[in-house]
């Protein structure tokens, strides 16, 4: 009898079927989806393994009104391992009569427990009831309702919303649950819903409830109904569809389409993709190309077509199933299309009456940069007096100087075009066209469209363009530090996070210097605090350097980051130029783990140490009171490598001139200090030695960077 | 189907969906949302399901009637029901059925918006919906208003009347949309919004109405210090639509926006508060 029984056991052990939930919503946002999908995945994988629950498959899938997990292969059976809960303790538990107590009896029946099950343990804080409860097995579809509720209460979206008196949070209301297993209907409840054995298809329109009795079955449904269920066949069907659309209609899709996120966004705005062409008024072709795109994707979410680079007066859009009257419909959307391109015709008409771009810079002082930093015409002027400094330590040509020069007084002028009123965005990028309309050099047109980036990971391409991006944004900083308004955490109303990160990219993109103290000198720029003393100037500036130093930590280095201890090294030295600094932090960062620089950071600690146990009263070595061969020695590698390793830093080979230094003074320090004493009695001599120790560390720490700050050395000493 | 009669279909359908036919509030208002039926009803306990047309001015809006889809006068239908049915969505469609839309010729979409009333402090999560890319309605589930949490949450539709009736009558130019049997909109409405339209952005009086601005703000405090909470509100809606004038004339800078609308938002926050007092008390009397 007992052979069959085994048998049977191991059978139901490893038997294992596929688990599905469907979580049926109204329509979620677009850019929530991929973020949802990830997190349905991930959360789902995580509560079968908090449960015991072994599987051999987790994937995830969503459309605007369903999110689905699918597990394969999910065992039939949860091993829940052996438990041991601690209780009441001994006093709480038992009664005079050593009857167990209500807390006990309550304790047992919250985690289904019996008294025998129970024993008493002792502890420092006397004896405790411990409730001992055996591995168990327990069917998983017993388990699933509450990892079903788990899984759907872990998912987060940015914005969650109410609906009911549940109290429930999603990112849009949830209208149905369908959880299959062993394709059997999995009865669960979240909030006030509960779950149900069937589907919803055919849309909004016309929804319909589709009984699913199996996982498979369950694909073939959707299938039936056109629903494409996998985010990632929908994009490719669309975006073979659009292409192909745009190829028949002469051309090929706009770049912009794919890389400005659109197909991302339309791919998660539909779950039954139908494609439809239309055209619009070649009249419009007119305005310039990103407002023309802004009109089209943006807004009303249909593709643009372009042939050579140049826009056709033709669109793709993607419908969600396959309305009636087509031809209808690609008319809405032309006229729509038409009378908003016909809206932005006019706002351009207008416009042109106003150019000159410069004459539009006129009307600035009539835009508030901030009340107490005055208004755009201000700021265009603080510009004017900041791009000096920056021109000379760029060493650009009067060529170039002029250039930016212009580009500084245009850079804000299209903020009064009613272009940029109705496209906010477009900022920057009309102003490049109005220049050129108002025949401005194309370095001035592009400098006004590239001052506003970084944006996403868009750079300024041009000097002129980095040089006015930075200066606009060190403005901006100069101006609200100056009132005393940084940021904290994580409240940045004003974007100075986003200035400072923004600074630091474009910097070190174009690599040019970034002369800090130099750009605070100009006294354009603190205009509006010349009111204020001296010393809160000099505070401004110095807090400035001070954040940007700060951000070094999460700035976007190319890998391998930098660690903490490397920055704090390099801003141990003076430097006031923002570029160098990263370029010595590279450079250190290049080293790590080598012998070069391991070598260069025991000098540097071992002089350091002893400077930092007696005062240093004399300014320069007096090489005639150098007196033992060792000492002398090192002073006559001191002044042979000085020029040389001088020079090395002068050009920044940062690496270079630090193994050299290692190089050069690793052993005779060693040995040096293995037979000299540096603090003798005679004072004339010990001040000597002191100053030989101070003239090596300053060689490479006032050039180069403050080693003794790296950990490498204290690791060193621990091991 | 006319304009009047998509008004009466509506009121018909909303009726039997037990909403009460209320009638569009006197005071120029920005939107529906402004009407009292919607900002007090929105809030505290009671259930709550009321309809009506609210004629909604946005002075930034005006194209001296040569935009077909842009005017700086025209007409909300405004649905909100507390608490929201599970069925809600279909309701909706159900109602553009009614109304003779073939939604099924129709590419229909309920598109992300994120609602939000600054000068109210109202905001609600939704979609705006469209057809054939075009949004004819805001559908909104409110969370805040008068920057206090709901205790219920309401639905709130928003119809695009013209819009609508432009699918219906299938006719591309609002002002040729038939009104009734006899008159086009544009013989109602096409005069005024061109002259509207000039008065919003050349006429306008900008230092007259700063001073109306502040002196609707004073009174408005005024009478919410003596707890008189229609006058006191009727005076937050005309602050706001003096803002929207100043705006559409441009004479609202970037740093005064913000300072503005706080100060409307304040308003907002202390009538709303006062409303709820006072339900609170009624139903503690009750």
């Amino acid at each position: 009898m007992k052979t069959p029984k085994q048998a049977k056991k191991i059978r139901t052990e490893l038997r294992t079927d596929d688990f599905l939930l469907e979580i049926g919503t109204e329509e979620l946002p677009a850019a929530y989806l991929p973020e949802l999908i990830r997190q349905l995945r991930e959360e789902g994988g995580t509560a079968f393994r908090d449960n015991h629950l072994t599987c051999a498959q987790v994937e995830s899938f969503g459309t605007p009104r369903r999110l689905v997990l699918v597990v394969r292969g999910l065992a039939a059976m949860q091993h829940k391992p052996a438990e041991k809960i601690r209780g009441p303790s001994q006093q709480m538990a038992y009664d005079a009569e050593g009857q167990p107590t209500k807390a006990l009896l309550g304790f047992l029946r919250s985690r289904s427990g019996t008294l025998a099950q129970t024993q008493l343990e002792p502890s420092d804080k006397g004896s405790y009831v411990y409730l001992l409860i055996p591995p168990r097995d327990v069917p998983t579809p017993a388990v699933l309702p509450q990892v079903v509720s788990e899984i759907v209460l872990s998912l987060r979206s940015p914005k969650t919303m109410r609906w009911d008196a549940s109290g429930g949070r999603f990112a849009r209301p949830i209208r149905w649950l369908l959880a299959l297993y062993e394709s059997r209907p999995i009865r669960c409840t979240v909030g006030r819903l509960a779950s149900g054995a069937a589907t919803w298809v055919d849309g909004p329109l016309h929804p319909r409830a589709v009984p699913i009795p199996s996982t498979a079955r369950y694909f073939a449904v959707l299938k039936t109904h056109r629903i494409m269920l996998d985010q990632e066949e929908r994009r490719l069907w669309i975006e073979r569809a659009v292409a192909h659309a745009a190829q028949q209609a002469g051309g090929s899709l706009a770049p912009e389409m794919l890389s400005h996120g659109l197909l991302d966004e339309v791919t998660f705005l539909v779950e039954r993709p139908t494609v439809l062409v239309g055209a619009f008024d070649p009249n419009h072709l007119a305005l310039p190309r990103e407002v023309l795109l802004a009109s089209m994707a943006k807004y009303q979410r249909v593709f643009a077509v372009e042939s050579a680079q140049t826009l056709l007066p033709t669109f793709a859009a993607v419908l969600d199933g396959s309305p009636k009257r087509p031809a209808h419909v690609r008319r809405v959307i032309e006229r729509i299309l038409n009378a908003r391109l016909a809206d932005s015709s006019a706002f351009l008409k207008e416009d042109r009456g106003h150019l000159p771009l410069e004459r539009m810079a006129s009307g600035l002082s009539g835009v508030t940069f901030h009340e107490r930093l005055g208004s755009m015409a201000d700021k265009t002027l603080r510009l004017r007096g900041l791009c000096e400094p920056l021109a000379d330590a760029w060493r650009l040509t009067d060529e170039e100087r002029s250039q930016l020069r212009r580009a500084c007084a245009l850079a804000k002028a299209d903020l009064v075009s009613t272009m940029v009123k109705e496209f906010p965005t477009l900022q920057g990028v009309i102003g490049k066209y109005y220049a050129r309309d108002s025949g401005e050099l194309s370095p001035v047109a592009e400098a006004i469209e590239e001052h506003y980036l970084p944006i996403g990971t868009r750079l300024p391409k041009t000097l002129i363009g980095g040089a006015l991006s930075i200066l606009d944004k060190y403005d901006t900083l100069t101006g609200y530090f100056g009132l005393g308004i940084e940021p904290t955490g994580d409240q940045d109303p004003f974007g100075l996070r986003r200035a400072a990160q923004g600074i630091m990219e474009v910097a070190w993109t174009i690599h040019r210097p970034l002369p800090l103290d130099q750009l605070l000198r100009v006294r354009g720029s603190l205009a509006p605090f010349l009111n204020a003393p001296p010393k809160t100037i000099a505070d401004v500036g110095l807090r400035i350097a001070r954040y940007l130093f700060e951000r070094l930590s999460t700035f976007a280095w190319p890998p391998p980051a930098p660690a903490a201890d490397c920055i704090a090294a390099v801003l141990a030295s003076p430097c006031d130029d923002l570029i160098d600094i990263m370029d010595r932090v590279v450079s250190l960062q290049r080293l790590s783990g080598q012998d070069g620089l391991l070598k260069a950071a025991k000098v540097v600690e071992r002089t350091h140490n002893i400077l930092k146990g007696a005062p240093l009263r004399q300014p320069q070595v007096d090489p005639s009171r150098l007196r033992e061969p060792l000492e002398r020695r090192l002073w006559d590698l001191y002044a042979a490598h000085q020029e040389e390793i001088g020079r090395l830093a002068q050009d920044r080979s940062y690496s270079e001139a630090t193994t050299r230094f290692g190089d050069v003074f690793f052993e005779p320090i060693h040995e040096f200090f293995e037979h000299v004493l540096v603090n003798v009695p005679e004072e004339s001599l010990q001040q000597n030695r002191l100053a030989l120790m101070k003239a090596i560390n300053a060689l490479y720490t006032e050039q180069i960077a403050d080693l003794s700050k790296l950990t490498i050395l204290h690791r060193g000493e621990t091991a | 189907m006319d304009f009047q009669r998509l008004i009466r279909t509506l009121d018909t359908f909303w009726e039997q969906q037990g909403c009460l036919i209320v009638q569009p509030y006197d005071v120029e208002m920005g939107a529906g949302t402004f009407h009292p039926a919607t900002f007090f009803g929105a809030l505290g306990p009671q259930p709550w399901r009321a309809a009506y047309v609210q004629p909604s001015r946005r002075p930034a809006d005006g194209r001296y009637g040569e935009n077909p889809l842009r005017m700086q006068r025209y007409y909300q239908y405004q649905v909100i029901l507390k608490p929201t049915p599970d069925d809600v969505q279909s309701r909706y469609l159900e109602s553009l059925r009614a109304c003779t839309l073939k939604l099924d010729d129709h590419d229909v979409r309920f598109v992300q918006d994120d609602w939000e009333s600054p000068t109210l402090g109202a905001w609600g999560l939704g979609w705006e919906v469209w057809l054939d890319t075009l949004e004819v309605t805001q559908f909104t589930y409110f969370q805040q208003v008068g920057g206090l949490d709901l205790e219920h949450i309401s639905c709130e539709i928003t119809y695009g009347l013209e819009r609508i009736a432009m699918f219906i009558q299938e006719t591309e130019d609002v002002y040729r949309l038939a009104w009734g049997p006899k008159a086009r909109y544009g013989d109602l409405h096409l005069a005024a919004e061109r002259e509207g339209s000039t008065y919003n952005f050349h006429h306008a009086d900008i230092a007259f109405h700063q001073q109306l601005f502040a002196s609707h703000e004073r009174e408005a405090k005024r009478l919410l210090d003596e707890q008189l909470l229609m006058p006191a509100y009727e005076h937050l809606l005309k602050c706001s639509h003096t803002f929207n004038l100043l705006d559409a004339r441009g004479a609202v800078s970037q740093s005064d926006r913000p300072r503005l609308i706080l100060r409307i938002r304040a308003l907002a926050k202390r009538c709303a508060e006062l409303y709820l007092e006072r339900c609170h008390e009624n139903t503690k009397a009750g």
